[in-house]
């Protein structure tokens, strides 16, 4: 219980990079789990994939629901913020990026697309194999590949903006 | 056929990845080899993915897994009278922690005995450093001095063990048919007399009496 929690409230937050909303969102995914268990099929694939792509599905619903919002206050007005916001109280969880270069990739993470984003994050912060991104996310492998190299191209090519080089 | 540089871009993922082949790897590293702007780009986008699979998972906010556990199952219904009262015992109440108050107990009642404690009779004084001190100091004696007599002892007896046994076994001799009216056990021309008598004769009396007279009496516990 306490290594799934763990794991879906990483997921929603290296996706939403919001601690309330990964907080909810956790919630949601073990709520919809509950009352969707009876249609879990262990044929269909582990559970920890079939709990993650329930989470996939409940991240990109907030991210269309959540995107009217997003269009009026655009990302780079909307970071300034997030900054203050967190270098003024600092919690525990976010004093462990604080600093790090995770820091500096939840906000690259946050600059690239969904489709690239949620990619990225099932292989590289989730180490979902790549067979099990193609169950999670539905599309065929060609796709998977071409969307994990295209969002780390372009992470890296963010993170250079930015002035951070990986050591 | 050479690599262009979109094909490595394209295939970058896949050779970070492990997922070439031993051809496509070669024909890869080939041309990376000899592309500044390509063997740049690996070499970031490999360092990235190496210390992104090396980040830390978030820990998760307290509350979390008990909301979670609300949410899906309910409330914990409260409990009343006895057992809300005995609510604190329960973290106690396990195995384990049976377990280390056993060892600690046990080792309690070891080093006590030890050290020469008496439960029964322990008072305030005992428990001073320098009686504690005084009290295993004066058992570690008692032990040295007790274990160093036993030894002593077995010394003693193992000499006049040894004494008394014959000093060298006689050779076999070779196998001779009895006489038609010796009786088995008789040896010839002697007449027959116990076994017995034969391993303790008037020579390691003597040999007895003077070890005797020479090694202090000592009881021998």
């Amino acid at each position: 219980m306490r290594r799934h929690t763990r794991r879906i409230y990483n997921l929603c937050y290296r996706f939403t990079s919001n601690r309330h909303e990964s907080e909810d969102l956790t919630q949601d995914v073990f709520l919809r789990v509950y009352r969707t268990l009876g249609s879990y099929r262990s044929a269909h694939g582990g559970f920890a994939t079939w709990m993650t792509s329930v989470t996939r599905n409940l991240l990109i619903d907030h991210y269309r629901r959540t995107k009217r919002d997003r269009l009026t206050d655009s990302l780079e007005d909307a970071l300034p913020k997030l900054e203050e916001k967190e270098s003024a109280g600092r919690r525990p969880d976010q004093a462990a990026l604080a600093g790090e270069l995770s820091e500096q990739v939840q906000r690259a993470l946050g600059k690239i697309s969904p489709d690239l984003r949620e990619a990225v994050i099932l292989r590289d912060l989730q180490g979902l194999e790549y067979r099990e991104i193609q169950e999670v996310l539905g599309v065929p492998e060609g796709t998977v590949k071409s969307r994990i190299n295209r969002g780390r191209i372009e992470l890296a090519r963010l993170l250079e903006q930015m002035g951070v080089r990986p050591e | 056929m050479a690599w262009t540089c979109e094909q490595i871009e394209s295939r970058l993922s896949e050779y970070l990845d492990h997922l070439l082949g031993a051809a496509e790897r070669h024909e890869f590293e080939a041309h990376a080899a000899g592309c500044a702007r390509c063997t740049e780009l690996v070499g970031r986008v490999g360092k990235l993915v190496g210390e992104m699979h090396r980040f830390e998972p978030l820990e998760v906010p307290p509350r979390l897994v008990s909301n979670i556990l609300e949410q899906t199952l309910g409330k914990r219904a409260e409990k009343k009278g006895w057992r809300a009262w005995l609510g604190w015992l329960r973290p106690i109440a396990q195995p384990r922690f049976a377990y280390g108050a056993v060892t600690v107990f046990v080792t309690t009642i070891v080093l006590s005995q030890a050290l020469g404690f008496q439960i029964r009779k322990i008072s305030k004084e005992n428990l001073k450093p320098a009686n504690i001190y005084r009290a295993a100091d004066r058992r570690a004696h008692l032990v040295y001095a007790r274990s160093s007599k036993f030894f002593s002892d077995l010394r003693v007896v193992y000499e006049i063990q040894s004494r008394l046994r014959p000093e060298a076994e006689p050779q076999a001799a070779p196998e001779q048919q009895p006489a038609p009216n010796q009786r088995p056990g008789q040896s010839e021309g002697q007449p027959t007399r116990p076994r017995g008598l034969n391993r303790a004769n008037n020579h390691n009396f003597t040999l007895l009496a003077s070890m005797l007279d020479a090694v202090p009496v000592r009881s021998m516990r």
